[in-house]
């Protein structure tokens, strides 16, 4: 394989695409099918193209832009992205199902237009030039990671206390985990807000990343991008988004030599994908497959396999 | 005289044209063993449902220790108090045995946030109490060997004690059982009776039971209520009830 193959950028896309599925995962363990990430992925992208060319004061003296800045957009992006999907999600959690999921595309298509439309906002051309924190892409993708690791602990953590439990529970069976006492309404919120503070944090990286940001990149497209990356993957543990937004990131670019046969062979993926594995990659059977061998488990099956 | 720890006024629920329940009074007090009898249909778990605010209420009001209750959401109902289990087994699939009844510990297994996400000495130290006493519960049902086993693969029987455990890993006062014996062999339903007595007296428990089993129900329960067509036709002792002409009519079927 050629080392051109797995560069620093793609390597960052890979590591975006990791993160924007576990954006799309968090509702779903709680059994909410949003697709609102590209529209709270958008927000963040905007936010920082606008910050960072509009506002000089956060340039600072150097050529390369500050990193405390950009951590400064990701702090604001976050804290705007979840204050309006507490506000939203009050609403769209209502619904159920595939209603949930119409009205999630309808948030990202209303952002959508509404940026296009607005020239403050950059409007049909977008936002050039947006300033650089790192000289080499390496540095992104470092940075990229970080954030990966950090978001990945966080849904490990989540996955293991009541909250991770609470939320199973309603994917589950909705009203028996209401009659144990768990408040569902507020515990889907929770989901939808960290969510879309996720999306909101990958939009302020990707935005200096890509160097440019304009409306079409939170569309209805990546809406299903990104749901494919969590049903190729898998939604049962964290891992699965994981794994799906690497490997569906990078497999068109690995497949680039064959020309433009990568693309039927990424819709064959696509679609045999969920075929062969409807849990996904990292499936139920495999995590018990897996869980069997670890030496803890290993003892309690062996203590309980006297009275068996 | 004693408030009665439960109890319903003029209770009744409409879906559509279909009166399903009519005008329920019951009073159920603290420590009673309670059953509930009447033929399918009869609106036995509609009652349940209206209780434990899975279902709004068209009429009447729900007392519980005095206070209404009424229009209050399944969750909050469960928080006051009140566990429930399902006629059709409403168990959480995906998890295995000790998960279903940890998801049942909801109510007491809150720590500090900080806490629980650093996953501090505090945060483990509570999570090992919690696994001991849902080890506990699945124990006191007689599943404990099965603590690891997906809650979907179980045997019908054993998904009705896990349903069970779960619930009163809830820390109830009232518990509500749906058809606990069903799906369970005679021998089983002798131990069941032993159990639910048993778990009233070491819970602290009030026990509100549905259950087709009739001499069952007789030998269990220190008062019964028998619904038909969403009426209450008979209320009293056991030995009151299975006397009771319309009873025998309603539900014990043939004339005598």
């Amino acid at each position: 394989m050629d080392a051109t193959l797995l560069d620093a950028s793609l390597l960052t896309q890979m590591l975006i695409g990791a993160l924007l599925g576990l954006s799309v995962y968090l509702p779903l363990r709680c059994g909410q099918l949003s697709l609102a990430t590209p529209g709270f992925y958008a927000i963040g992208g905007t936010l920082a193209a606008l910050l960072s060319t509009r506002m000089s004061g956060l340039g600072g003296s150097d050529p390369t832009y500050p990193i405390g800045s950009v951590l400064l957009e990701m702090a604001l992006a976050a804290l705007l992205c979840g204050t309006l999907a507490a506000g939203i999600g009050k609403l769209v959690l209502r619904l159920r199902g595939v209603y949930l999921a119409i009205a999630t595309i309808a948030l990202v298509e209303i952002l959508r237009v509404s940026t296009l439309n607005q020239e403050a906002l950059g409007g049909a051309v977008g936002i050039f030039g947006i300033p650089q924190p790192f000289d080499e892409p390496a540095g992104y993708a470092v940075f990229t990671l970080l954030l990966l690791v950090v978001v990945c602990w966080l849904c490990e953590r989540l996955e293991r206390n009541r909250l991770g439990r609470a939320m199973a529970a309603i994917r589950d069976d909705e009203l028996a985990a209401a009659c144990q006492g768990i408040n569902t309404e507020r515990t889907k919120l929770v989901a939808f807000v960290l969510s879309a503070v996720v999306a909101g944090l990958v939009g302020v990286i990707s935005a200096h990343f890509l160097n440019s940001w304009n409306a079409r990149l939170g569309n209805f497209d990546a809406s299903i991008t990104t749901l494919a990356f969590v049903v190729f993957g898998g939604s049962r543990t964290w891992a699965g988004p994981v794994l799906g937004g690497l490997v569906l990131t990078a497999l068109p670019e690995v497949l680039r030599p064959i020309g433009d046969l990568r693309l039927i062979v990424f819709g064959l993926v696509i679609l045999i994908g969920p075929l062969l594995l409807p849990q996904g990659l990292i499936s139920p059977s495999l995590l018990m497959w897996v869980k069997a061998r670890l030496p803890r488990s290993n003892r309690t099956m062996q203590t309980h396999g006297g009275q068996l | 005289m004693n408030t009665p720890l439960l109890e319903t006024r003029r209770l009744g629920v409409r879906f559509g044209g279909l009166q399903a329940l009519e005008a329920i009074d019951l009073q159920i007090n603290s420590g009673e063993i309670f059953g509930l009898l009447g033929p399918n249909g009869a609106g036995k778990t509609t009652l349940f449902n209206l209780i434990s605010g899975v279902t709004p209420a068209s009429d009447g009001t729900v007392l519980w220790r005095g206070g209404s209750i009424s229009g209050l959401d399944a969750s909050s109902i469960s928080r006051l108090g009140i566990a429930r289990t399902f006629q059709n087994l409403r168990l959480f699939a995906s998890m295995n045995c000790r998960d279903n009844v940890l998801v049942g510990l909801h109510r007491q297994a809150r720590i500090p946030w900080p806490a629980a996400l650093l996953g501090t000495g505090l945060a483990r130290r509570r999570q090992h109490e919690l696994q001991a006493r849902a080890q506990e519960l699945l124990e006191l049902f007689e599943i404990g060997h099965l603590a690891e086993q997906n809650a979907a693969g179980l045997s019908y029987g054993d998904r009705r004690r896990l349903e069970m455990a779960r619930a009163l890993a809830n820390e109830p006062a009232l518990l509500l059982l749906d058809e606990p014996a069903a799906g369970m062999n005679p021998c089983e339903k002798d131990q069941l009776r032993e159990l639910i007595r048993r778990i009233r007296d070491q819970c602290n428990l009030t026990i509100l039971i549905i259950e087709h089993h009739v001499p069952l129900m007789l030998g269990l329960c220190d008062r019964l209520a028998v619904l038909n067509f969403g009426r209450r036709i008979a209320l009293g002792s056991p030995e009151a009830v299975r006397q009771n002409p319309a009873v025998i009519e309603a539900y014990l079927g043939g004339a005598s």
